[in-house]
């Protein structure tokens, strides 16, 4: 066998070399991976491991016809770290000024403000908490809180002035994607932003109350925006790895990772054309008769959806955080969450009621000139009429010339009790089930609270409250052939690809009156556009049923003669109704002539108006009597 | 003592150590190299996500600025502005036939037949209700 190179000497060296390295390499393992393992894995993380949230897209709202009415975009939070800025940059600070819309003082000042005091900071901090507490903080309290605390973040060490240095400080928190590339394209050091998803709402004022708003914070805070949160603000996702030295990502050492899911978009039963319609019509009514307020709902009878629901006054959903503290009323949906008291609107109730218990027929008729009538064995005092009635009106005419004695004489037929059940049935007295704009019940009271003369004026709309909405759906169970239907405005929630996840249908809360009954007050309710007080509403070829009312407000406890909510409430066609309108105008007596804002004359005529459009628009056909083949000399195939 | 012996043990061992470390050596290599490919992969991936991301945002914000243009306020100013003279169709200029159709048309017919005037409809009339 061959000696080899390798002589005893050099085999042992050799071997206690090796076996020196490995003894030293072992006790360095050893100290690396036993003794100091704790402490060398505390700072690789800290140094190394980063989790990054992922944010998740908030969902669309949108109309029924597939229009955005909120989206969410992203935009960038501009802000600069004046501990790194560069001399050499302070020649491109007036182009960035330009580019974000800020004075070049102020963009200056900012860059060259180094450090704030410690205390200073302190109490912004505080501020910010406050901030984040309040459930719905005011708006322009907001806006001075984030002046004060969002804009800047600080050095945790203070110096020995007391003085912490200024790491970031905010420069604009909307500059979008293209303007932020060309501000990245400047080069300045220190200058970047943090991308955030943003709430938008391209139609601005459009349905601005019941589409709602999200909150600078990310919180949805009124609308449909609140209501159907849950679908639309989606799942935030995170994934955990580590960075390199330069603090970015290094992909191969993901470790964990959530992905984000974005929220589902939730499509509404509003029509982007109908409520345009409706804000023109009640930017006209504003215009024309300055009421305190006025509000307009346009549904389909059949189902329950509304189509437009519109207020006066309204606001920006862009700019809500600008509405002045004293002006926040604008954003209360006047529709759910004020009452009113329905006045002769109302009527409809006390006839259908009549007419389903079979008390009455059109054509029973009652003496309307009586000043008093005895009931339950007392004399009560009937309502004043706007006009003298010599002649016993029929129940058609009561309802076609908006006679309140006939009203308080076809509820006295039913009795108390009976006439607050069908008031309760006809939806007053509680939520509709409207989801968003904070719903009241109105104000319906049961019949042991009824003083003497209750009996006489609920029927014809007073003594009781009401919103906006109940009336419209009151209306609608004539319209509907006698249900009451849950007012909804949510079609269909779609996921992100756009599949529906969730479609909603008509709900019927209960049946009211017989479909006979209905169809018989559809008769009834046409001759109002006819012959009695709302011919203002009547269209061309087409039966509009309707009824007008004229509330006296009360002012100061007391029925007023100079202030009243003009309504009109109807729909169209009234043999096969398609759409439900109601127009509530409160308080445009000072801009009429005579000084008394009645319904036939300010509410009737944009109902009109509004109708004419959307028979257009929705192209809604005339209904036309049956042939009666008399004169048809031609023969056919006819039944 | 073999001396012999334990110099072709150790000769033996050296050379299986070499061939050894550069097998292992191969491997690790490998090893690295597969990692490296596996680290381009995952930028390339992180890249392509953050682009997918840029895109969206993009797209978003294009969305938003459409949808803008679309609102039915901007779209009147912009018929004012451009002198488009665009209107809505209006009841106006619309000419409602207020009797049943099937009636109207058979009158029209039927004028031709009793010579009291030109027909003016020629083809028969069927209506199914």
């Amino acid at each position: 066998m061959s000696k080899g190179f390798a002589s005893s000497y050099r085999i042992v060296l050799l071997a206690a070399g090796v076996i020196a390295c490995f003894g030293a390499l072992g006790v360095r393992l050893v100290f690396l991976h036993v003794i100091d393992r704790e402490d060398l894995i505390g700072s690789i993380e800290r140094a190394r491991r980063q989790i990054i949230p992922e944010t998740a897209r908030r969902g669309d709202i949108l109309d029924a016809r597939g229009n955005i009415l909120a989206t969410s975009r992203s935009l960038i939070v501009l802000g600069v770290d004046p501990q790194v800025l560069r001399k050499e940059d302070e020649a491109k600070w007036p182009e960035l000024a330009q580019l974000i819309d800020m004075p070049y003082g102020q963009l200056a000042r900012i860059f060259t403000t180094k450090t704030r005091r410690a205390d200073s900071a302190a109490e912004n901090e505080d501020a910010s908490k406050l901030t984040i507490f309040s459930p719905t903080p005011a708006p322009d309290a907001t806006q001075a809180a984030n002046q004060k605390s969002d804009d800047t973040e600080l050095d945790e060490a203070v110096d020995e002035n007391g003085e912490r240095a200024i790491r970031w400080a905010k420069l604009s928190e909307s500059v979008t994607e293209s303007t932020y590339a060309k501000i990245q394209a400047l080069g300045i050091k220190g200058v970047y932003g943090n991308r955030v998803y943003r709430r938008a709402y391209p139609h601005k004022t459009l349905a601005a109350h019941v589409v709602g708003y999200v909150n600078k914070e990310g919180a949805a805070a009124a609308g449909i925006e609140a209501y159907a949160d849950f679908y639309l603000r989606g799942r935030d996702g995170w994934r955990e790895g580590e960075r390199d030295g330069k603090g970015r990502e290094v992909a191969q050492f993901r470790t964990r990772e959530v992905p984000a899911a974005d929220g589902y978009s939730v499509v509404l039963s509003i029509d982007a054309a109908v409520q345009h319609m409706v804000d023109e019509e009640l930017d006209y009514i504003g215009q024309k008769f300055k009421p305190k307020k006025a509000t307009i709902i346009v549904s389909d009878p059949q189902t329950g959806f509304i189509l437009g629901l519109g207020n006066y006054p309204t606001f920006d959903l862009n700019s809500y955080n600008r509405v002045p503290r004293d002006q926040q009323a604008v954003m209360r949906n006047i529709a759910v969450a004020d009452q009113y008291e329905p006045g002769s609107t109302f009527k409809i109730v006390a006839a259908s009621a009549a007419l389903n218990e079979g008390l009455v027929t059109p054509a029973s008729r009652f003496d309307c000139s009586l000043t008093s009538i005895e009931y339950k064995g007392r004399v009560r005092g009937l309502p004043a009429e706007d006009h003298r009635f010599h002649e016993p009106l029929t129940v058609a005419q009561i309802i076609s010339k908006s006679s309140n004695r006939g009203a308080a004489q076809l509820a006295m037929l039913m009795g108390e009790q009976k006439f607050y059940d069908y008031a309760r049935a006809f939806g007053f007295g509680e939520l509709s089930g409207f989801p968003v704009g904070g719903e009241i019940r109105g104000d319906l009271a049961p019949p042991e609270k009824w003083d003497g003369l209750t009996i006489t004026r609920m029927p014809m709309g007073h003594a009781i409250a009401a919103t906006p909405l109940q009336m419209h759906m009151a209306m609608s169970v004539v319209a509907s052939g006698g249900l009451l239907l849950r007012p909804q405005v949510i079609r269909q929630v779609r996921d992100a690809n756009g599949e529906v996840v969730y479609r909603y249908g008509t709900i019927s809360k209960r049946r009211v009156i017989t479909e006979q009954t209905a169809r018989t007050m559809c008769q009834l309710l046409q001759s109002v556009t006819v012959e009695g007080t709302g011919k203002d509403a009547a269209i061309l070829n087409y039966e509009v049923a309707g009824k007008t009312g004229t509330t006296q407000k009360i002012v100061d406890g007391r029925y007023s003669n100079r202030h009243h909510v003009a309504s009109f409430v109807g729909f169209f066609p009234a043999s096969r109704p398609q759409v439900a309108i109601s127009v509530i105008v409160d308080d445009a007596d000072a801009s009429v002539a005579g000084g008394t804002a009645y319904g036939s004359s300010v509410a009737a005529p944009s109902f009109k108006h509004l109708g004419e459009q959307l028979i257009q628009y929705l192209d809604i056909k005339p209904v036309y009597s049956p042939a009666t083949g008399g004169n048809l000399v031609m023969g056919g195939n006819r039944r | 003592m073999n001396t012999s012996a334990s110099h072709g043990f150790v000769n033996q061992l050296l050379v299986y150590t070499l061939v050894m470390i550069g097998f292992s050596g191969s491997i690790g290599l490998g090893a690295v190299w597969m990692r490296h490919q596996i680290s381009i992969t995952a930028n390339v991936n992180r890249v392509l996500d953050a682009r997918i991301a840029e895109v969206e945002r993009h797209l978003a914000e294009a969305t938003t600025a459409a949808e803008t243009e679309r609102d039915a306020s901007v779209l009147l100013r912009r018929n004012a502005e451009w002198r488009l003279g665009l209107v809505p169709p209006s009841q106006t200029q619309i000419v409602h036939v207020g009797a049943d159709p099937v009636l109207r048309l058979a009158a029209k017919r039927n004028r031709g037949l009793f010579g009291d005037g030109p027909a003016t409809v020629s083809l028969p009339v069927a209506y199914q209700r």
